[in-house]
């Protein structure tokens, strides 16, 4: 049986007293917390643990005693052994060091063998004599009991007690099927155990103890300020963002048409995405766990760098005239790509690529697309005064964050290229239509028709005005498949390209709003924190004393910190795969290859 | 050795089928009991249940010939179609006495089956007038209203691949048309020749073109059959005789613009009318078909004792 002690490196000097941590269940360890020295009362000293275990949770126990003779304190070793028997435990744990000699000592006395102690020490003393002179092999005949063999893990307790162990467990495994684990349980128990560590050696209280807060109390002044104001400064946010939720929901917002428009201008739906992060920000109640408090501190700092950005924009857009250079250059760019457009239509009129083409139809079908051409050109005419305007207004609304910006310029886009999206729509419908027809023609064709309960083709016999009608539907529109193909093929493309474009900045948006930029400061920073697991090193391995081990922490790795971290955000993705894209372009469905995902909350 | 020779002597005994009389058992041709023979041993019944060329249908020259007829007929309905349309392409008929023709042929054919109809029986739920009228109404003015855009649908195609596409459809209008059952019209072959008939009716010079040929092809492709019907079926000699009578014409009728193309057409309703029956029926002689106990199970249902 091995038992390992986790004991803290702040107390490797301390004075004498008593060991105060808890036994873990399962597993056969113990973690030292503090070490309460002497002068002490036991009746206070039990008083104190069960106060302590009552507003932190955990089960403290004397574990046992320490022991670092100075000059003054000789015999203190019966003494240590008689305490035993004040405080009930199941074992009692007597470690001593001396001073100049790295290992301890540590003897483990359970409480049947209580009395056989001293019996045993004698027995030891005779065998190390034994030993001496008759070799090793005479050592292990002497003694009849098993002995315990002890490790000493030492950690760093102010370390430990920050840190918390990855993948994060949020207590839903449930904790009879599965035990966490040692060092899970050993972590946690730590962690929890802040209130213990209020009370110092240097304190005026009935009780001394020793632990991390000896070195020297860690305060810092800026924390403490931010505390304070953060108040104050979350109860303003709170209200704020009531008026806004309140203005947001009056009525007329909802109805149908406007909430539509809302759902698909990614303007406002940045909005109500920052607007859901600046409820969890102004909560005014502290973050209960780990998870809680790196999502706050993401959002804060993500939120931060945001505007920082933004500002950064603004700055480089309003000076030097950039404006209303911008505003000129978009009106002579909009004519450019309507000129563009409307050679490409009379290209598509004529024999395009030397292909065929139903004269009739392409007549039709090209004026029409080069009147809705000339309409737009006279609403950009329209418009151009108040462009300049618009670009200043709109330019300000960088001063919420570049995500805003990105989201105002995306959706800039989408409106000046509506034309495209609206001859794509028609192309698309036509062929669509197109397309269902042929099919299902041919299949009157043969004489067969689509049974729709049991989702196949039959035989069916057909009357002759239907058979009639069929067959010249069908010739017509075969004829005509080549030039509805060949101009919903163009504006497909058109159509594809702006998508992608918006999907750049779509995805830029994205990013901004989710990468876990706290995460990855804190892990450079201070690794200790974000810790994947342990490694222990070897101290001390003498013969005759414990084996001692250093536990440091493993940091966690860069990418799983990104991946653990990421805001989970109105993401875009490509809804379909290649193959659904490439079926759906050929059918003739309307795509829309983004699809944004409702806001999720944990 | 003496127990030896009696187990030799009773082996020679089962094993000799052919020679020797076999045991006092009896074989029966069954493998769920034991017997003393091996599995695949058959006795002198072998091949008893052999049939040769049951159910062969012996053929009679002059009846296959009258029923190659039809196809021949039906040749020659798509020859006559195709010589009206050459008319019209080099502007020897306009289309307005092809319409009228049409229309009258219609009304003509049109009296005849009602006649052959009430003639027979007037049990079975017949066709009102007025559906017939709703349903003319319906293709003439559909045809009417499309014939401008079927006239330019073929524009951009070249006349090769446009002769090339009526061909095929035809042909597989012949080979796919109902003979057994022209009336309820099979769809694959109206529809290939309707498809044929508008791809060539759409290199005819006007709309108006256009109508009249399509009204002529519902005529001879979709109507005429069932006229046919009619005609088997209620007056078989005349019926011979207007098989006749359209075969000729049709040899005609090509032969006035392209003797080459008569030439053929004969010849090509010659071998389908006279020589593939004598074929047939020669080789039907050859034929030897086997069945027996060995073959699938068919099920005869008599469905007729369900009605009683």
């Amino acid at each position: 049986m091995v038992l390992k002690i986790f004991f803290p490196q702040c107390c490797n000097r301390a004075d004498s007293g008593l060991l105060v941590g808890r036994w873990i269940t399962g597993h056969d360890s113990a973690v030292v917390l503090a070490v309460i020295h002497y002068p002490f009362i036991p009746g206070q000293v039990k008083q104190y643990l069960q106060q302590v275990q009552a507003q932190s949770g955990v089960e403290l126990s004397v574990l046992g005693s320490w022991s670092l003779p100075t000059e003054s304190q000789e015999g203190m070793e019966s003494f240590l052994r008689d305490l035993s028997t004040i405080f009930p435990q199941e074992r009692w744990l007597q470690v001593s060091r001396q001073i100049g000699k790295t290992g301890f000592n540590c003897d483990v006395l359970n409480p049947a063998q209580n009395g056989r102690a001293a019996q045993r020490e004698a027995k030891k003393k005779k065998g190390e004599e034994d030993e001496k002179s008759d070799g090793y092999a005479g050592h292990k005949g002497n003694n009849n009991e098993e002995e315990e063999k002890v490790i000493f893990i030492h950690y760093e307790q102010r370390n430990v007690m920050l840190s918390q162990l990855h993948p994060i467990e949020n207590g839903v495994s449930d904790p009879k099927t599965d035990a966490p684990s040692e060092l899970r349980q050993m972590f946690q128990t730590v962690a929890s155990s802040q209130p213990l560590f209020f009370l110092d050696k240097y304190d005026d209280g009935p009780l001394k103890l020793t632990h991390w807060q000896s070195e020297g109390r860690e305060a810092s002044i800026i924390a403490e300020l931010f505390k304070q104001a953060s108040v104050p400064l979350c109860r303003l946010i709170s209200w704020l963002l009531s008026i806004w939720v309140w203005v947001c929901n009056i009525w007329v917002f909802s109805l149908y048409p406007l909430r539509f428009l809302a759902s698909k201008l990614s303007t406002c739906v940045q909005l109500s995405y920052r607007t859901e992060h600046m409820k969890t920000l102004s909560s005014p109640k502290p973050a209960t766990d780990h998870t809680d408090f790196m999502r706050k501190a993401t959002i804060m700092v993500s939120f931060l760098v945001d505007v920082a950005l933004g500002v950064l924009l603004i700055l480089w857009l309003y000076r030097d005239n950039h404006i209303p250079m911008l505003a000129n250059a978009l009106v002579p760019a909009a004519d450019h790509v309507a000129k563009e457009l409307e050679e490409l239509l009379q290209w598509l009129m004529g024999a395009p690529a030397g292909l065929k083409m139903n004269r009739a139809l392409d007549q039709v079908l090209g004026r029409f697309f080069l009147y809705h051409i000339h309409l737009w050109i006279s609403y950009i005419r329209l418009m151009s005064p108040f462009i300049e305007g618009i670009l200043w207004y709109g330019g300000l609304s960088a001063c919420f964050g570049l995500t805003f910006a990105l989201s105002l310029f995306s959706d800039m886009v989408a409106l000046l290229t509506f034309h495209i999206y609206c001859f794509y729509v028609y192309g698309a419908r036509l062929y669509c239509l197109k397309i269902y027809g042929l099919s299902s023609l041919w299949r009157l064709f043969r004489g067969k028709k689509w049974n729709v309960l049991r989702q196949r083709v039959d035989s069916c016999s057909y009357d002759l005005d239907q058979l009639f009608i069929g067959t010249l539907l069908f010739t017509i529109l075969l004829f005509l498949l080549p030039t509805t193909a060949l101009y919903y093929l163009v504006f497909t493309l058109l159509r594809l390209v702006v998508v992608l474009f918006q999907g750049v900045l779509h995805l830029s948006v994205d990013f901004i709003n989710s990468f876990p930029l706290f995460a990855l400061g804190l892990r450079v920073c201070r690794p200790y924190r974000l810790a994947e697991g342990v490694k222990f090193r070897v101290l001390c391995d003498e013969p005759g004393t414990a084996l001692h081990l250093q536990m440091e922490m493993n940091p966690l790795k860069f990418n799983t910190v990104v991946q653990t971290y990421r805001t989970p955000t109105y993401s875009c993705y490509p809804k379909d795969s290649w193959a659904t894209l490439v079926k759906k372009l050929f059918v003739g469905e309307l795509i829309y290859p983004w699809k944004h995902k409702s806001t999720k909350t944990d | 050795m003496p127990a030896h020779r009696s187990a030799y002597v009773l082996v020679v005994r089962v094993m000799g089928p052919d020679s020797a009389p076999g045991p006092a058992v009896p074989w029966q041709k069954v493998l769920w009991e034991h017997q003393p023979y091996p599995d695949n041993y058959v006795d002198q019944r072998f091949l008893e249940e052999l049939r040769r060329n049951e159910g062969i249908r012996q053929y009679h020259y002059w009846a296959v010939v009258r029923e190659a007829g039809f196809v021949g007929q039906q040749l020659s309905c798509v020859a006559i179609f195709i010589t009206l349309w050459l008319y019209m392409e080099q502007g020897l008929l306009s289309p307005e006495k092809l319409l009228l023709t049409t229309l009258v042929c219609a009304l003509l054919g049109y009296g005849l089956h009602q006649a052959l109809t009430f003639q027979v029986e007037s049990g079975c739920e017949p066709r009102t007038h007025l559906a017939d009228l709703q349903s003319a109404t319906l293709f003439l003015s559909f045809t009417f209203g499309f014939s401008p855009v079927l006239k330019t649908l073929t524009e951009s195609v070249s006349t090769d691949t446009v002769y090339a596409m009526s061909a095929v459809m035809l042909l597989a209008h012949l080979v796919s048309f109902p003979y057994a059952q022209p009336s309820p019209p099979g769809s694959l072959s109206l529809n290939a020749a309707l498809f044929a008939s508008v791809c060539l009716a759409s290199r005819l010079p006007g709309a108006l073109h256009t109508f009249a040929m399509l009204s002529c092809a519902l005529l001879v492709f979709a109507l005429w059959p069932c006229l046919l019907q009619k005609l088997r079926e209620n007056a078989p000699n005349q019926f011979i005789g207007v098989c006749v009578g359209v075969c000729l014409g049709g040899v005609g009728g090509l032969g006035s613009l392209s003797p080459g193309g008569a030439v053929l057409l004969a010849l090509a309703l010659g071998s389908v009318t006279l020589l593939c029956p004598l074929l047939l029926v020669r080789l039907q002689k050859q034929k030897d078909n086997i069945q027996g106990p060995w073959d699938e199970a068919e099920i005869h249902e008599d469905l007729s004792h369900f009605l009683h």
